[in-house]
């Protein structure tokens, strides 16, 4: 039996060194000879903190769709684990992939990627985690593509604010103050926390008063979200004038546990926003339950971080008109979000 | 004579104060929510908490005949997951934009209902093959059963054109199960809680009336002593397993249908909920000892926690640290009642 393991396992690892070899002889093929021959496309490292996250799922599919024919990508679940991550970027490397284009799962962890990467000399794009200012500096081919975090939640404040003020009635017991209730993410997560903060921000600084009457972490996920919204509803009950979520998921599950308690139907409603703008998101946005949501737009940051990789890995400098979108202090490509809600629905399909 | 009847009160005593310990933490639980809010107590909370328990129930008794058994299932999560995910992309109204299967007839409601329950059954089976005929440890062959489970669901979930979208637009003959009641008002009774109370009805039965049940308490107390008295001790664990399987298949199904969606993501760590509301309830980690009342009592416990915490703002760092505290307690108990037995 050992024997036989034994033999199994040399075979498996035999198998990987071979394929990283024929792997690396296809780069370097490539490199010099540059032809956009399908056999000859640079070969890019793609690093995926957590397969299972729906948003990063989008910008997988984008990465892959705008890859074809341009550059042969390799895309690797990191499982929400950084220790995974570095392992797989040491495959990488020496797999001798001609640029890598890393989602951290943390992004303080982006500073040892990037020296591993200038060793090798292999260019590197973060994508959607944000390294710190200073290991950004270590190199000059390293880049950040990804949206402003505290837009989503300003976005999603706005959606609410302009709803108060178009709807009187929406102060339900008439003191002129916005009770509301907060559908947290994962806690500590940057996004949770920005969005968390720059929503309300966004809601006072349109000059409305608002009073916080819950808020609980729901870890982005709908079934906790509904149970969340039900012991909110259950303690608050009326009260509650809006409901902020920090992406659909948690927004749809709150709007199960309204629906339960009676709400979408007879004119009784209630303003839940969102962030994300996934395919059940908007057709609760058709159906009037969800008033609004905020798009992370997947498809433009899967498209400019692997357009900005490949053109990298071949060796050439990134430009406005080669990514097709603004490079800030050379380093950086911000993808905007965007305002969804049931008028411009076709915009986030 | 006399003696015994003196130690034996002694030991009732002590019985009495383990065998009510937990229905002790639970009335002391919702005093002290009610003291600090005492709106708790009101019919609304009461149904919220029986509709959230529903599922986590019947998870929780699948997982009770696996412990009881002194065997252990880490698989129960990934396979509410799986079978959230086979329901719920067979059931999407044919109006919804972004069907998972863009071309599918119009199914009958029971009919997807029942693949995924098979699939739930057919992972327990697997499940129960692996530790009975290959002599794997239950924690490693769940263990494993749980990882791959988790790849094959996300490899279904990912296939065009879902490419791992969540899950949504369901039907409104499906989510009517985990949303629907019957009767008006307050005092209506939702499905999802009479269905988990039916199937705690027949867990129960097969519990305490059924060869099979008599058996699971065998194999539990001392799995030697079962096979030299005759029992097929691998045939046994085979149906309990695939038993344990269905159950976490149908809490699968309602799991979609109480939350209107599902993604692959759907049951993740259930598992060690449920064993921790078994362990509260009573059932013993080292096999042969378990009840289906005390499995119900330990769910409600930790539910009450989750609603009764949230309901009055408690901080969700400070939840996670009283759920723990209350399982090491309980497991501490547990401890002495097996202590005391010998």
């Amino acid at each position: 039996m050992k024997k036989i393991t034994s033999v199994i396992l040399a075979g498996a690892l035999l198998g990987t060194v071979m394929a990283g070899c024929s792997n690396s002889g296809d780069k370097s093929s490539g490199a010099s000879g540059g032809s956009a021959d399908s056999g000859k496309e640079p070969s890019i490292g793609v690093a995926i903190y957590k397969f299972d996250d729906t948003f990063m799922t989008g910008v997988r599919n984008a990465i892959k769709t705008n890859a074809e024919g341009k550059a042969k990508v390799d895309i690797v679940d990191s499982q929400n684990s950084q220790p995974t991550q570095n392992d797989k970027v040491d495959l990488f490397i020496t797999k001798k992939t001609d640029a890598l284009l890393i989602n951290p799962v943390d992004r303080t962890a982006a500073g040892v990627i990037i020296d591993k990467a200038k060793t090798a000399s292999i260019p590197v794009v973060f994508l959607n985690r944000e390294p710190l200012p200073e290991d950004m500096k270590k190199w000059d081919k390293v880049y950040y593509v990804g949206a402003k975090a505290e837009e989503s939640g300003t976005m999603s404040g706005e959606l609410i604010a302009d709803y108060w003020k178009a709807h009187p009635e929406a102060d339900k017991n008439k003191d002129g103050v916005l009770q509301y209730v907060m559908l947290k993410g994962e806690p500590g997560h940057q996004d949770a926390e920005l969005r968390t903060k720059y929503s309300i921000q966004a809601i006072e600084d349109a000059g409305i008063k608002v009073e916080k009457l819950a808020e609980d972490t729901a870890m982005w996920d709908r079934v906790k979200g509904q149970e969340k919204m039900a012991a909110f509803l259950g303690s608050h009950g009326d009260k509650i004038e809006a409901v902020l979520a920090n992406n659909d998921d948690m927004a749809l599950g709150a709007i199960e546990a309204l629906k339960a308690a009676g709400y979408f139907t007879g004119g009784k409603t209630m303003p839940v926003v969102g962030v994300d703008a996934t395919a059940p998101a908007l057709q609760a946005l058709q159906d009037g339950t969800l008033l609004g949501t905020v798009l992370n737009d997947a498809n433009n940051q899967g498209k400019a971080s692997v357009t900005l990789a490949t053109l990298l890995a071949k060796g050439e400098t990134p430009t406005k008109e080669n990514v097709g979108f603004d490079i800030t202090d050379n380093q950086y490509v911000w993808i905007p979000y965007k305002k969804i809600t049931k008028d411009n629905i076709d915009d986030a399909k | 004579m006399l003696n015994t009847n003196k130690i034996n009160t002694g030991r009732r005593f002590q019985g009495f104060a383990s065998q009510y310990a937990i229905y002790i933490v639970l009335v002391l639980l919702i005093i002290g929510i009610t003291i600090y809010n005492p709106s708790f107590l009101s019919v609304n909370s009461l149904r919220d908490i029986l509709i959230q328990s529903s599922t986590r129930a019947i998870i929780a008794l699948g997982v009770a005949f696996i412990l009881i058994t002194a065997g252990t299932d880490l698989s129960a999560g990934r396979i509410v997951g799986l079978t959230a995910v086979i329901s719920a992309s067979m059931l999407q109204s044919s109006d919804y934009a972004a069907r998972f299967f863009p071309n599918l007839p119009h199914l009958h409601v029971l009919l997807p209902i029942a693949l995924a329950i098979l699939a739930g059954l057919l992972c327990g089976l697997v499940n129960g093959l692996v530790v009975s005929k290959l002599n794997v440890p239950p924690f490693i062959a769940t263990l494993g059963t749980m990882v791959a489970v988790y790849g094959l669901n996300s490899l279904y979930f990912d296939m065009e054109p879902n490419n791992s979208q969540p899950i949504g637009g369901l039907r409104k003959d499906f989510t009517a199960i985990g949303t629907g009641y019957i009767g008006e008002g307050q005092y209506s009774v939702p499905y999802i809680v009479l269905i988990a109370i039916f199937v705690a009805f027949i867990v129960w039965v097969i519990f305490t009336k059924t060869k099979l049940g008599k058996y699971m308490y065998a194999i539990g107390g001392n799995i030697q002593a079962a096979k030299v008295s005759g029992i097929n001790v691998a045939k046994y664990l085979i149906y309990i397993y695939a038993i344990a399987g269905a159950l976490y298949g149908l809490a699968g199904v309602l799991e979609a249908s109480r939350t209107g969606g599902a993604t692959n993501n759907y049951g993740n760590m259930y598992e060690l909920d449920a064993i921790a509301a078994c362990v509260v309830g009573g059932v013993s980690t080292t096999g042969g000892i378990g009840t289906v009342p005390g499995v119900m009592v330990g769910v409600l416990i930790f539910t009450i926690i989750n609603y009764g915490l949230t309901f009055i703002g408690i901080s969700p760092y400070w939840q996670l640290i009283i759920k723990g505290l209350i399982i090491v307690a309980a497991v501490a108990f547990d401890m002495r009642k097996y202590a005391a037995k010998k």
